[in-house]
């Protein structure tokens, strides 16, 4: 059995871990980046489609069940957010999209379908103004989540977790 | 057959694992007042808060400081208040023994810390270092020294989660305080407000809002917090109140749990959307 399969067990604990302890300390108005999706980004990009969109499932249901959300919203969300950003994988690919800037765009692209999944299961409200819902709700956790996701490309031991 | 699937499967597999992790997704979000999910959540997050709290309270410490130096303020301010208050309550007393009324007993406060948050646009909860072992149910409600926070959701033994104020599926019966009008309050993900009001109901900005005593969930008046805005709604029928929280979700770290006398007869007879265990 390879050892890739269990990193994401591994990692999945500190995580979260940070997300509900520390991450509340740096929200800006109740907005706030979110780790787990980072991680399932790396993970997708570094393993593949599958593996991503597998560890997204896993991710998201085992952070519903610790933080108290609606069972089955975030599994849901994070892992189609798992699935897109297994586009950006493949041998080729890797380099590029993992250890350069460009991360931080696959982590923007998946943050928006995330958060727009989750928020829709959250409120269903049709008298919101859908664009302003759209920027509320999902453009400004998105950036601050590809902004955060920086870190994953300038730290120096990244490559531990292949 | 096995052919063809192997076919499928080679060139769509992809997609049937999205497909099927999505429909597991989609079955489990209409399973949740499952007692046996709950079952499953409770000791899932009784667990992880015995983690959590350890490192919440380490993260904290640099936060005490500023709480302490709002606490000192708010001690002085309190203590004005309660020479005012004993005042008051010799007064009230003897109005009572006038009056034949029975006194009201006080209800049990039971302190608590916050050991993790979840905070996210739409649903944000708390989980508190209080669990079944303390006395402690769903449905009780969760205030801080400035006012009401939330609600507990689903208890361990040791732990407990609540849904704050800014949680979209916490709507709460509130009222005016001072025109003792009623309405349901909501966070809609932005903003915390009153809906339906009918334009008729006179609601004006910084009236005081409190839960109000119609809520089979939270017997006595909590204060909520004030009316900052109030805007007409689209069909041009109806007013949106919206509140500003006396209480900031955000930054609370000492919460209470408000230990409530509960009414059987009542929840009996009414309709009541929490279901208690």
């Amino acid at each position: 059995m390879k050892l890739k399969y269990f990193v994401p067990l591994f990692v999945f604990i500190p995580v979260v871990l940070v997300q509900l302890t520390v991450i509340p300390f740096i929200s800006i108005q109740g907005v706030v980046p979110n780790l787990v999706l980072i991680a399932v980004v790396y993970f997708s990009i570094s393993n593949g489609q599958i593996f991503g969109t597998v560890t997204g499932a896993s991710y998201g249901l085992l952070y519903d069940l610790i933080s108290g959300n609606l069972v089955g919203s975030n599994m849901l969300s994070k892992t189609v957010a798992g699935f897109i950003a297994g586009y950006f994988a493949g041998e080729t690919r890797r380099e590029k999209y993992l250890y350069t800037y460009s991360f931080t765009f696959v982590v923007l692209i998946s943050a928006l379908i995330d958060s727009m999944i989750f928020s829709f299961f959250s409120v269903i409200d049709f008298n919101t103004n859908f664009l302003q819902a759209l920027l509320n709700h999902a453009l400004l956790p998105s950036i601050y989540t590809s902004v955060v996701s920086i870190l994953v490309v300038v730290i120096p031991y990244k490559r531990a977790f292949d | 057959m096995f052919k063809l699937f192997s076919y499928v499967w080679k060139q769509f597999r992809e997609y049937l694992v999205l497909v099927s992790l999505v429909i597991i997704s989609l079955s489990l979000l209409t399973q949740n007042n499952n007692p046996k999910v709950q079952y499953v959540r409770a000791v899932a997050f009784g667990s992880f808060a015995t983690v959590t709290s350890v490192f919440y309270d380490f993260f904290n410490i640099t936060q005490l400081k500023n709480e302490n130096q709002v606490l000192r303020r708010l001690n002085a301010e309190m203590m004005i208040q309660l020479s005012t208050l004993r005042e008051y309550g010799i007064l009230n007393r003897e109005l009572k023994g006038m009056l034949g009324f029975k006194d009201t007993t006080s209800l049990p406060l039971i302190p608590a810390n916050i050991v993790s948050k979840s905070l996210s646009i739409t649903q944000n909860t708390i989980t508190i270092n209080v669990g079944r072992n303390k006395g402690i149910k769903p449905g009780m409600p969760v205030l801080s020294y400035l006012g009401f926070v939330g609600i507990i959701q689903t208890c361990s033994d040791n732990f407990s989660i609540a849904r704050t104020l800014k949680n979209v599926d916490l709507k709460l019966t509130v009222k005016n305080e001072k025109k003792r009008l009623n309405g349901i309050m909501k966070w809609d993900g932005e903003k915390l407000v009153i809906v339906d009001v009918p334009r008729t109901y006179d609601f004006d900005i910084g009236d005081r809002i409190v839960t109000s005593e119609i809520s089979s969930i939270i017997p006595v008046p909590i204060p909520v917090g004030v009316v900052s805005k109030i805007e007409e709604d689209k069909t041009g029928l109806l007013n949106l109140i919206h509140i500003k929280p006396f209480e900031e979700v955000l930054s609370v770290e000492n919460v209470f749990i408000l230990m409530m006398v509960e009414n059987d007869e009542k929840n009996n007879l009414e309709l009541n959307f929490y279901k208690r265990q």
